[in-house]
């Protein structure tokens, strides 16, 4: 854990500024200056991961600094598409959620820049990442819905927005295709470079876990519909645990050692 | 939903469950013995239990045939389960059993640069196999990125990063001088007569990467020493700096030819992420001879159920996007939001 006085840094703390900002302006409700200042850090985000991508000359999504960089950038578009097409609303807590991602990005991962190694120099790379990030983030959404609704509070008053339970579900279907897609590129990719399209190497059964917790809240939830929505809100709740598992703790404890240590 | 329904759902979400843990519990395995634990007998019989539960539930659910994205989904769990059960090793030992076909499901080949092999060790099996054709290796090499670089650091902690480039001199401050790389080994030779000492890069088999650089220290003495990639960091008390030579690996190439009753029938560089395909085999590229570079290891992987296992992934995707997105945007906000 360290500051980074870079320029690479220095843009991360804004952004990171400019996001816990909006949430604070926000949450009693100026909306308008709140909205001003999210789309003030997402721009330096783009600007921060823009750098990135220059001064590494590869897709920045190698290694967790830049995962979680690329994460605190896309969560605004997200979160726009979700309130603006999907009704889900939660733009506050996406503000904050936004900062957090953003933070180990900022203090915590090292920036050291790295080059490819042999087994990421393929055409599945930016996608399989870049899937996986997006789909991440619609489950993180969907959590904190989940959340929402075991608390029996709504994320956002507004009429027109869902409910948390119908909002969770909403979300689950906007990212679970995505995650199928990581996985299935990731299981292609597997195969081009190890020979394997299944390894069974830790990040594998992890990921393959995750995906199979949100099928087992669609089974659920076909059966029962909303009459368990408690129980449907735990489902989405330990989906985002076991992916909080996939991405950071396999990658960042030794006992988790496998093909994809070279992802920290 | 019916109590037979509703029983073949509560079946379907246990064998969910029980995946879920069996994964979790597989992940603290670590890879080898996660792939023991799922090929075993008793897995099979979970694989086997599941794949029938899949079918049964399209057959059960008229809303999965009603639906054509649902069905997709499932028949697409179904044709991956069904596609690597047959290429598991089991597979391969039924389809030996049933059809007569005798293929290799996985192992490893060692071919020397010049020479051509067909002998594959199987995998996991004190077993040597032979392929119907051959394949030969013309050369092995490694790709590094450029620039390479040569570390230089002090015993007061100062440290610089030189890229290597022939000739030029680096400033090291005015306290420590300067540094010059005069010339870059890949196979390093010294021998000495009397107080000749004579160094030569050897054409001969053999990698020894050095750099032979001149180092000017302030009064303007110069000393010329030789610096090695494979004993980086050795130095020795009286030495002002530690000196490291590190190339990074870009790539590891083959240039391999699959040779078929006497005739070149195909050639390729194969490269990881870059596989040779031919006969029903996939030749991967996996370790080489690390002292010489003589050699090259290539991963010998049979594609028996891999057509099955891809169909199953794109109906799948497709049936999973179909689904949940393409009918999600279908009822998009903006209608309902105006109403």
């Amino acid at each position: 854990m360290g500051i980074k006085y870079t320029i690479q840094g220095l843009l991360i703390y804004a952004a990171i500024g400019a996001y816990l900002a909006a949430f604070v302006v926000a949450l009693p409700g100026w909306r308008k200056v709140g909205h001003l200042l999210y789309v003030f850090g997402f721009v330096i985000g783009c600007v921060a991961f823009g750098y990135r991508w220059y001064s590494v000359r590869h897709v920045p999504m190698q290694n967790l600094f830049e995962v979680f960089l690329c994460m605190g950038v896309i969560i605004y578009p997200v979160s726009l598409f979700c309130r603006q097409r999907l009704r889900v609303g939660g733009r506050c807590a996406d503000m904050l959620i936004g900062a957090i991602v953003l933070f180990p990005a900022g203090f915590v991962f090292s920036a050291r820049p790295q080059q490819l190694p042999p087994a990421l120099q393929s055409w599945l790379f930016a996608p399989h990442v870049a899937v996986y990030v997006l789909s991440y983030v619609f489950m993180a959404k969907a959590a904190f819905q989940a959340v929402s609704q075991l608390a029996s509070t709504s994320a956002d008053p507004d009429e027109n927005l869902l409910g948390p339970e119908e909002a969770t579900y909403r979300m689950i279907r906007a990212g679970f295709p995505l995650l199928t897609l990581g996985l299935v590129l990731g299981s292609c990719w597997g195969k081009l470079a190890w020979g394997d399209y299944w390894g069974w190497d830790p990040k594998e059964l992890w990921s393959l876990a995750s995906w199979l917790v949100y099928v087992g809240y669609f089974h659920f939830r076909y059966m029962f519909g909303k009459k368990h929505a408690r129980i449907n809100s735990a489902w989405a709740i330990g989906g985002m645990v076991v992916i909080v598992v996939t991405l950071l703790w396999v990658n960042l404890s030794r006992l988790f050692s496998g093909l994809h240590s070279y992802a920290t | 939903m019916n109590r037979f329904r509703r029983a073949v759902m509560w079946v379907g979400l246990t064998l969910i469950i029980l995946l879920i843990l069996a994964s979790v519990y597989g992940a603290f395995l670590g890879a080898a013995r996660a792939k023991e634990f799922f090929n075993s007998l008793p897995s099979a019989y979970y694989w086997l239990s599941l794949a029938l539960m899949l079918a049964a539930g399209i057959a059960v659910f008229r809303r999965l045939a009603r639906v054509p994205a649902l069905g997709l989904i499932h028949l697409g769990c179904i044709l991956i389960l069904g596609g690597s059960m047959w290429g598991s090793n089991g597979g391969h030992r039924l389809q030996k059993k049933i059809l007569g076909i005798d293929k290799i499901p996985e192992g490893q080949m060692v071919i020397f640069e010049g020479a051509s092999e067909n002998r594959v060790a199987l995998k996991n099996e004190a077993l040597i196999k032979e392929l119907p054709f051959r394949i030969k290796l013309n050369d092995f090499r490694m790709e590094y990125y450029k620039p390479e670089y040569l570390h230089v650091e002090t015993h007061q902690g100062h440290s610089w990063k030189i890229p290597v480039e022939i000739n030029a001199e680096y400033s090291l401050g005015p306290d420590f001088g300067t540094v010059t790389i005069v010339r870059a080994f890949e196979n390093f030779k010294m021998t000495i007569d009397g107080d000749e000492r004579t160094v030569i890069d050897d054409p001969r088999p053999g990698y020894n990467p050095a750099l032979e650089i001149q180092m000017k220290d302030p009064k303007g003495d110069i000393a010329t020493e030789y610096v090695f990639e494979r004993s980086g960091g050795h130095v020795h008390p009286e030495d002002k700096f530690l000196l490291s030579y590190h190339r990074t690996v870009r790539d590891y190439v083959s240039e391999l030819q699959v040779i078929e009753n006497g005739e070149v029938v195909a050639e390729k560089n194969i490269e990881v992420n870059h596989p040779l395909y031919f006969g029903g085999y996939h030749f991967y590229q996996h370790s080489y001879d690390d002292q010489a570079h003589q050699y090259t290891v290539l991963n010998v992987v049979s594609d028996t159920g891999l057509n099955l296992v891809y169909a199953g992934y794109l109906m799948l995707c497709a049936g999973v996007f179909r689904h949940l997105w393409l009918r999600e945007f279908k009822f998009g906000t903006r209608k309902k939001r105006s109403e």
